[in-house]
């Protein structure tokens, strides 16, 4: 279904017929904004104050002073500084890999014809509904056999596998790229190489785009297998890092929520930079079907 | 590769049945390009896949030796109480998390699609704030506000005039604890999902319908649902394999229960009971059959709900 | 182009950076310079303070200490890593995690080899046997006992009419009955809960103070009919039924805050347990107190110092343990931060007996301690003791969470221990 003229200049007809919208759309958005945010917040005033607010009832909902010097602690406590660092190699890593190995595989999955192309796709997209969990076991085994156990690239590299990523820039690819495009070009000599580079990607970077986006963010917030993997805290990646901050036998709520708060940051700030495009990125890489 | 004399064979032909020549490297070329992706694919992905399928027919300790015991672990595991007791966990979990989070990101999608709504792009950018926090971050943060005497949620109760409930403690609580935790996540997503799909439903649609008389709700079933059916086939069955594989909630939500997420395994999932196997009990076999059990029943779960949500008639008003 | 080259450098920086930290075949771990060493501990336990005397001491000695996390997850990490992974040069293992590490000694160094058969003799002999295996290869070495004890706050005694001097209360629970009178009397007077919960404050001490366990004299398990261990369970199912405790379980958000607030007015503690105190409720410094534990004598805790067999610097590690375990150096842990000491030479060490802590009420410490651990009758600890240990604390928190009849508690423990060693 392609989106008709509703990007036209509405005529008056439309307008009679764009309903105002009802009170308790906003009420409910506005429920929606609140509890989206209101944990965030809480993580936030919790690591501003220490544990003993945070157990204060009725609670305390505005931020106190502590938070430098929770802050501080947390660097003590575990190597942040290097947890975070960590987590944007891992993360960025990963997020660039899936969406330069995705748009390749991707493109050939699309638009090249050879032999058992639909079988490799159609295991490619099975895979897709195996979890990710199930294979840890073997996986450790394969890594301490690789000498790769409490590595980063024990984290990196299967992470650039996915499924999902091959299915969604196929999908785009095919939609966006005409076989006609295709066609003039080898006509006029291209290999398959200089199609995909001058004229494919180009035209799918922002599908590429989000999906590295999504990767990154995907990857920022992993837990099960860096957990596994990474033991020493110089490894750590910043999730690791918060469980590791939640461990001690004195759990100081106030350290673990300025951990967890310290952790979620950098996405945040991301988030507000680029978080448009994500979201544009979303709208218009519409499923069509 | 290409001879003039081809190009106006080809040239005269209709345009779909057009065929370059290609030579070798040029036909040679689609598998460099998924060389990469496929041997990481079969490395990491699927060989594990098959080892754990191995691993499970042995009793495999990694500091010890490891001997072949063929189906016994899976005997075994027919007849673990805390197996049985994981998976209704899991069951239970993954209704009461994915059930009302795609409900209400349909409704979501529905009223943010609306064509007058000011500040959409904040309530669009607002609605995926707690998809890119923290995992880890968001459990402590649910723990406190669940906790029984201390936490938020029990002190409002508590100002209606309810007992505090002890959220950990009780199976169907903990779920609720956890199920939370996971719409808060994912809702955002699955709601911008819907919207993108729903951006694509022609305006004229809505309004004929709206002149027909038909209002909101109406709308909402007759229109958006059935133009939402691929979308929302999507959404559950990635749902689907995402709730039945639920960990690091159960993990965080309960630090003193260690792994088993509660004193009685209240809320031990199926891929936390496989973790506390294989890498608390380091009993890798028993661990890698728990993981077979799952894979089985991710596929199945999965196919059953895909042909179940394919079903949704395209209903034209 | 220009976006495709900025991706493929940012892809490759990283890739870089992060092929640029990984060890793999790179000198991490001290085998360029052979005096850094890779040290794993747990978190509490404060091994910290110990290094950093030590690195004063050797200035050229660099360690690398990792708090890993709780006492089993470093045990698990310690498995995972000797399943193939790295290894670290020195690790501290908790008492009730040895005895599975004990069952493949030829994972560690045989500390006997570097010089500690010589040393053995200044340990607790009980303490000792735990790390030596049946032909005499040393596996660990002993770092700290826990002892027991029960701590109390002053100004809530008070409130409830009891005594608060240390030597009386200690007079007036000579054993667990008496205690739960004491408790009793408590809640009468105030409505608020005398002691914390019952699972680890009387199930975990109560057990600890038999003459065994989990395991019989032959090294088998015996946990079902070990007439002590069922005392000891029907014990905290009696003090549950008296309803005096706050049901807040160890360690968990609620325990920690209700220790603040004076939600309960006693815990079990053992040495350790102190600094666990001291951190989650700073704003009740000096309104504790230490008296003696109901019961008689007992252990509750204590770890072990132990070398990798892969360890890339066996010779910086035992150096460490060598001089920080020495009595000496257990002593002046002990004066640091509290931890029992395992060599019974310095028990008697002025130092030791005047050692006073004002967080509570300047209780000797030292002396109530290592009086505590005097008189043990020492068992045998085995490989599935952490194992039933914590199914049997699990019934009981599920009896104090009302999910498991009282009466039907002692055998859901049983089935559920069964469960666990299953599989």
């Amino acid at each position: 279904m392609k989106p008709t003229s509703s990007t036209a200049a509405p005529t008056p007809t439309r307008r009679r017929h764009a309903s105002r919208v009802p009170f308790w759309v906003y009420a409910l958005l506005g429920v929606m904004v609140f509890v989206s945010v209101f944990p965030l917040y809480w993580m936030f005033v919790v690591s501003t104050t220490d544990s003993a607010t945070a157990f204060n009832l009725p609670p305390h909902i505005l931020p106190g002073g502590n938070f430098l010097h929770l802050a501080g602690l947390v660097f003590d406590t575990v190597p942040f500084v290097q947890a975070l660092l960590n987590s944007v190699a891992v993360s960025t890593a990963i997020g660039v890999g899936q969406a330069l190995l995705c748009a390749l595989a991707g493109f050939a999955f699309a638009k090249l014809s050879f032999r058992g192309r639909n079988t490799l796709f159609v295991i490619v997209v099975l895979t897709m509904t195996v979890p990710a969990q199930l294979a840890i076991i073997p996986q450790y085994l394969i890594m301490s056999k690789l000498g790769w156990v409490d590595t980063l690239q024990a984290v990196i590299v299967p992470g650039l596998v996915s499924a999902f990523g091959i299915f969604w820039m196929r999908q785009h690819i095919s939609s966006t790229i005409d076989d006609e495009l295709m066609h003039a070009a080898r006509v006029d000599g291209a290999t398959t190489w200089q199609i995909f580079w001058r004229i494919a990607f180009p035209l799918v970077r922002p599908a590429a785009f989000v999906l590295g986006l999504f990767g990154f963010v995907n990857a920022w917030n992993d837990f099960l297998w860096p957990f596994i993997v990474l033991k020493s805290p110089d490894r750590y990646t910043a999730q690791i890092a918060i469980k590791a901050l939640q461990n001690s036998r004195d759990i100081d709520l106030g350290l673990a929520m300025s951990g967890s708060f310290l952790a979620t940051l950098p996405l945040l700030v991301l988030f507000f930079l680029v978080g448009r495009r994500l979201v544009q990125g979303i709208m218009e890489g519409a499923f069509k079907g | 590769m290409l001879s003039p004399g081809t190009i106006e064979k080809t040239a005269a032909q209709p345009a779909r049945q057009r065929r370059i020549h290609l030579g070798v490297r040029e036909r040679l070329a689609p598998y460099a390009y998924i060389a990469p992706f496929f041997l990481l694919f079969f490395i990491f992905g699927l060989f594990p896949l098959l080892f754990t399928f191995y691993v499970a027919l042995f009793d495999w300790d990694p500091i010890g030796e490891h001997h072949f015991v063929g189906l016994a672990n899976f005997s075994e595991l027919v007849h673990d109480p805390r197996f049985w007791g994981a998976m209704r966990n899991t069951f239970s979990i993954w209704a009461l998390s994915t059930i009302p989070q795609l409900l209400l990101a349909l409704v979501l999608a529905h009223v943010l699609n609306h064509v007058r709504l000011r500040a959409a792009t904040l309530f669009r950018m607002s609605v995926l704030v707690p998809y890119v926090t923290s995992v880890a971050a968001t459990t402590i943060v649910f723990a406190q506000l669940f906790d029984r005497d201390y936490g938020m949620l029990n002190w409002f109760l508590g100002l209606l005039g309810f007992q505090h409930i002890d959220f950990t403690a009780s199976v169907w609580g903990s779920h609720i604890m956890i199920a939370t935790m996971i719409a808060w996540r994912w809702t955002g997503y699955n709601t911008l999902l819907y919207l993108a799909s729903l951006q694509a439903v022609p305006r004229e649609l809505y309004e004929a319908a709206a002149v027909d008389g038909a209002n909101g709700w109406k709308q909402f079933r007759h229109i958006t649902i059935p133009s939402l059916r691929p979308i929302i086939v999507f959404t559950v069955v990635t749902s689907t394999i995402g709730g039945l594989q639920v960990f690091t909630e159960p993990l965080l939500a309960n630090p003193v229960g260690g792994l088993t997420c509660g004193a009685a395994r209240q809320c031990q999932t199926l891929t936390l009971f496989l973790y506390e196997q294989g890498f608390g009990r380091f009993h890798f076999g028993y661990g890698a059959a728990v993981g077979v059990a799952l894979f089985v029943i991710v596929v199945i779960v999965a196919a059953i709900n895909y042909v179940l949500v394919t079903r949704i008639r395209s209903e034209r008003p | 182009m220009k976006r495709a080259i900025t991706a493929a450098a940012v892809f490759t920086t990283a890739v870089l950076l992060t092929s640029g930290c990984t060890p793999g075949s790179s000198s991490d771990t001290g085998s360029s310079d052979s005096k850094t060493f890779e040290f794993w501990s747990f978190t509490g336990i404060d091994q910290k303070a110990d290094v950093d005397v030590y690195k004063k001491a050797h200035p050229d000695v660099e360690i690398k200490l990792t708090e890993v996390g709780s006492t089993s997850e470093t045990a698990q990490a310690l498995t995972t890593a000797l399943a193939g992974g790295k290894v670290p040069d020195l690790v501290l293992i908790q008492g009730d995690d040895l005895p599975k590490f004990m069952q493949s000694p030829e994972n560690f160094v045989d500390l006997a080899t570097l010089g500690a058969d010589q040393k053995k003799a200044d340990y607790l002999d009980w303490v000792m046997k735990q790390s030596v295996t049946e032909d005499g290869k040393i596996i660990g070495l002993p770092t700290d006992v826990g002892g027991m004890a029960m701590v109390y706050r002053t100004d809530l005694f008070k409130a409830a009419g009891l005594p608060t001097d240390r030597e009386q209360v200690s007079k007036l629970w000579p054993t667990w009955d008496a205690f739960l009178e004491v408790g009793k009397k408590y809640v009468q007077a105030t409505g608020k809960p005398f002691l914390d919960n019952t699972p680890t404050s009387v199930f975990f001490q109560a057990v600890n103070q038999g003459s065994e366990r989990y395991y019989d004299a032959d090294r088998k398990r015996s946990y079902d009919k070990n007439p002590q261990v069922k005392a000891a369970f029907d014990l905290a199912l009696k003090v549950h039924a008296a309803g005096v405790t706050a049901r807040q379980t160890s360690w968990s958000t609620g325990w920690t805050a209700g220790m603040g607030k004076g939600d309960f007015a006693a815990v079990s503690a053992p040495s350790w347990m102190l600094h666990a105190i001291r951190t989650n409720a700073p704003g009740t410094a000096g309104k504790w107190d230490v008296a003696t534990i109901p019961g008689g004598s007992g252990n509750w805790g204590g770890s072990y110092l132990a070398i990798p067999k892969r360890a890339k610097n066996p010779k910086a590690a035992w150096d460490y343990i060598a001089e920080m375990q020495s009595p000496a150096g257990q002593l002046a842990h002990f004066l640091m931060q509290g931890s029992l000491p395992t060599t019974p030479s310095v028990y008697s060490d002025p130092q030791l007996l005047a050692k006073t802590d004002p967080f509570f009420s300047d209780a000797p410490i030292g002396k109530i301690y290592t009086d505590s651990v005097l008189g043990i009758k020492p068992f045998y600890i085995g490989p599935d003791d952490a194992t039933i240990g914590i199914e049997l604390l699990n019934t009981l928190t599920s009896v104090e969470q009302g999910k498991v009849a009282p009466d039907k508690a002692w055998n859901t423990a049983l089935t559920n221990v069964k469960n666990a060693l299953r599989g």
